[in-house]
């Protein structure tokens, strides 16, 4: 030790204020640099991997779909909540653990200031690496040609929740220096991630849509693959758990700040301030969640709806044939193209020239719910000139299916259609049809080339489509529609031109085919 | 006077750490010296705004410490090492002095100059990108006072500092003592009757809460001529001789 060092001249100017951000910055940097949170990083990292990415790309190249299970359902969330709580704790307790609460007492900067830089520096890790991760995703999504447009008001709820997580394990910590408030923290997390999604499975509206792990209203429901796709991601709900999750965030931090220790009367009545305004922002937001409803194409909350969110967006169709009629899809869905022209083709070329034929055939949005009672039906005939009208968004595309039993196969896909496009052909609407209405249809699929004997399957499989009450391949309708079948192409097109109007109006029993 | 004690009492919960105790002082090296459980630390504590009085009145840098504002002026030119001194395992030296230095609110743009200047009085000059976990206890403890004197502290309190520090240490360390103490107040609290000989002006001996005595070390060997007290050096002597006639004062009382 130097004793004889010439000691500086002693600094003895008033703080500049400029100085009291200057100051933080570079506190921040140093508590940045030695934070704990990279050292969780890969273990996150590795969850990440398997439990939000993996899963996701078993499912259509959609982004409502392969969104729906790590962002709709809060996987992303699971991954880092628990973790970032305790490791949170951890650098709450810091200073208690460590025997230095005594020392950062005796300093000027006051103890919640101190506290709030650390743990800025936990939370600006922990959502940095939450947007790297997810933005890694969505790169992968981009290279695997996944359509629509990403969900960057969910991303920015799971921004918000990663942010509340670190909040909440950073007061644990503060408040019980000790070296379990991490493993405590964490497990807290994980309790409030799987009553979140335990509520959410039992309270599908109401306060529990503001869980942020609850799925129930995250995306369209039966129209999930479309979000983001014909409409804009409705911003109304993640904007209530935003509201939620900060408020969350702000009560956390705002109870640090309470201590007599704290800091000094103003600072500890502004903490109260904050703890009190981080309550109402949390209750405001259970209390909107309570008022949401679902609308065609989302979660509306009345006070929080914009009505520029209910534009369409626009967009060049991507378009092919089959026999001979255009078929246009929305460009999210190019990829389907082929697979859709193919279905469609054997089923357009058998009522081809009729008056009651689609001129066209156009995707739509998937509206949900169908609002007429019954199922809401994927493919629709109605429009002048008629159109054909595909609610692809209510379909398992052809590929990868992540909550069926397996992939969907191109011929199982085109099965499906078809029968899609009989029962719309027959006028049967969103229920079974009558007798003769199923009789035409059965003869259609048949030459089409789905034999009788394989449609009662066909029928139980297809999802959404009203329960038939065909049974087997036999009986009254069936016998009619092996008839009507066995007729020359010219004399069944004859019949069809002749009486579809009335087929479609439900007028003809079986009988009164051919 | 930089630090001004009238009659200040400090209790937890049924024992009283520090009864009564007045103290003034200016600038030089003050040692309080007493045996384990004195009250030391509590004494130190208290002036180093960690905790508040029971009772009585601590007035240090001419601004009372009860209230917040002038408290933390008091902080700004505070130094301060207690005695079991905690640190960031993953910090290294420079940054955490220059932690605590930001922490006592000084002018960023003096920090980093100060920072090294604090580092080479210590003689940590050589490990100063070392991580705090591969430092020795010694060297810890020097590290623990750069952080003290970063701010160049108009009051420096250090508890029990030569704990640790091998004998060529606290020979350089005493020699830092006497070079602050003639700008500075340093109170220093020790058990080592030698550290108070060779660097301090004033001695204070605590016993029990109380100041059993003060003076200048040169008094408190006095004490101990002729008396027959337990002790090596005649500093010892003097301590041993105060603290035995306070304590049969304490036990005729």
């Amino acid at each position: 030790m130097t004793a004889a060092t010439s000691a500086p001249v002693r600094p003895r100017t008033p703080r500049a204020t400029s100085a009291v951000p200057l100051s933080a910055a570079r506190l921040l940097r140093v508590e940045l640099r030695r934070n704990a949170m990279p050292w969780i990083l890969p273990l996150i990292a590795a969850l990440f991997w398997f439990d939000s990415y993996r899963p996701s790309i078993g499912t259509a190249q959609l982004y409502g779909l392969r969104t729906f299970w790590n962002m709709g359902q809060g996987h992303t969330i699971i991954d880092f909540g628990p973790f970032v709580a305790a490791v949170a704790a951890w650098m709450g307790s810091r200073d208690g653990r460590r025997g230095l609460a005594d020392l950062v007492t005796a300093t000027a900067r006051p103890r919640w200031a101190t506290q709030l830089v650390t743990w800025a520096a936990t939370a600006i890790w922990a959502v940095a690496a939450y947007l790297v991760f997810v933005a890694a995703m969505f790169v992968m999504y981009a290279h695997q040609g996944v359509g629509g447009t990403p969900p960057w008001w969910w991303v920015a709820a799971g921004v918000t929740a990663v942010a509340a997580f670190s909040a909440a394990g950073f007061a644990i910590g503060a408040y019980w220096p000790s070296r379990f408030a991490a493993p405590v923290a964490a497990f807290a997390g994980f309790l409030a991630m799987a009553m979140s999604s335990q509520a959410g499975f039992k309270y599908t509206s109401g306060w529990a849509l503001i869980l942020p792990t609850n799925s129930n209203g995250n995306f369209d429901g039966n129209a999930q693959g479309d979000s983001g796709i014909f409409y804009p991601w409705l911003p109304d709900l993640p904007i209530a758990r935003i509201m939620f999750l900060a408020g969350i965030a702000v009560v956390a931090l705002g109870l640090t700040g309470l201590p007599a220790r704290a800091g000094g009367r103003g600072l500890r009545r502004a903490a109260a301030v904050l703890t009190l305004a981080g309550v109402v922002s949390a209750g405001t937001a259970v209390g909107l969640a309570r008022t949401a409803q679902e609308s065609a194409h989302g979660m509306i909350i009345p006070a929080l709806h914009d009505a520029a969110n209910d534009a369409p967006i626009s967009y060049t169709p991507a378009c092919g044939r089959a026999a001979g009629v255009p078929v246009c899809l929305n460009p999210a869905y190019r990829r389907w193209l082929p697979d859709v022209t193919a279905a469609l083709a054997p089923v357009l070329a058998g009522v081809a020239g009729l008056p009651g034929a689609p001129a066209q055939a156009s995707q739509v949005a998937a509206a949900y719910p169908s609002g007429d009672g019954g199922p809401p039906q994927a493919v629709t005939l109605g429009g002048h000139p008629l159109m054909l009208r595909l609610s692809l968004g209510l379909l398992n595309m052809p590929g990868p299916c992540g909550f069926c039993d397996g992939p969907v196969a191109a011929k199982q896909f085109a099965d499906q259609i078809r029968l899609l496009f009989a029962h719309a052909f027959v006028g049967a609407g969103s229920g079974s049809g009558g007798p003769a209405q199923q009789a035409v249809q059965a003869a259609l699929l048949r030459g089409a080339g789905i034999p009788f004997a394989a449609q009662p399957r066909l029928l139980a499989t297809t999802g959404n489509f009203p329960e038939s009450g065909l049974g087997p391949a036999a009986g009254p309708v069936y016998a009619a529609a092996r008839r009507f079948a066995a007729r020359p192409a010219a004399a069944r097109h004859a019949w069809l031109a002749a009486h579809l109007a009335a087929l479609r109006a439900g007028r003809l029993t079986l009988q009164e085919l051919p | 006077m930089n630090v001004e004690i009238s009659d200040v009492t400090r209790r937890f919960g049924r024992t009283q750490a520090v009864a009564g105790v007045s103290l003034e002082t200016g600038p030089g090296v003050f040692g309080l010296l007493g045996p384990n459980g004195a009250g030391k630390t509590t004494l130190l504590r208290m002036m180093a705004t960690v905790i508040p009085p029971s009772s009585g009145r601590v007035r240090l840098l001419g601004r009372d410490s009860s209230g917040y504002g002038p408290r933390r002026e008091i902080r700004r030119r505070l130094g301060y090492l207690p005695q079991n001194l905690g640190y960031y395992p993953g910090f290294t030296v420079v940054e955490f002095v220059e932690y605590f230095a930001l922490l006592k609110e000084m002018p960023p743009g003096q920090v980093p100059r100060a920072v090294a200047t604090a580092i080479e009085r210590v003689d940590l000059g050589g490990r100063a990108r070392a991580k705090l976990r591969t430092l020795s206890g010694g060297m810890l403890r020097r590290a623990g006072i750069a952080q003290a004197i970063v701010n160049e502290p108009d009051l420096l309190l250090l508890d029990e500092p030569t704990a640790g520090l091998d004998p060529e240490q606290r020979v350089a360390f005493r020699a830092l003592l006497r070079d602050l103490g003639e700008r500075t107040t340093v109170i220093v609290s020790t058990h080592l009757v030698e550290d108070v000989g060779a660097a301090c002006n004033e001695v204070a001996l605590m016993d029990a809460g109380k100041i059993v005595f003060q003076g200048t070390p040169g008094e408190l060997t006095a004490r101990g001529e002729g008396s027959g007290a337990a002790g090596d050096a005649p500093l010892e002597r003097g301590y041993s001789a105060v603290l035995a006639a306070a304590r049969s004062a304490t036990a005729a009382a």
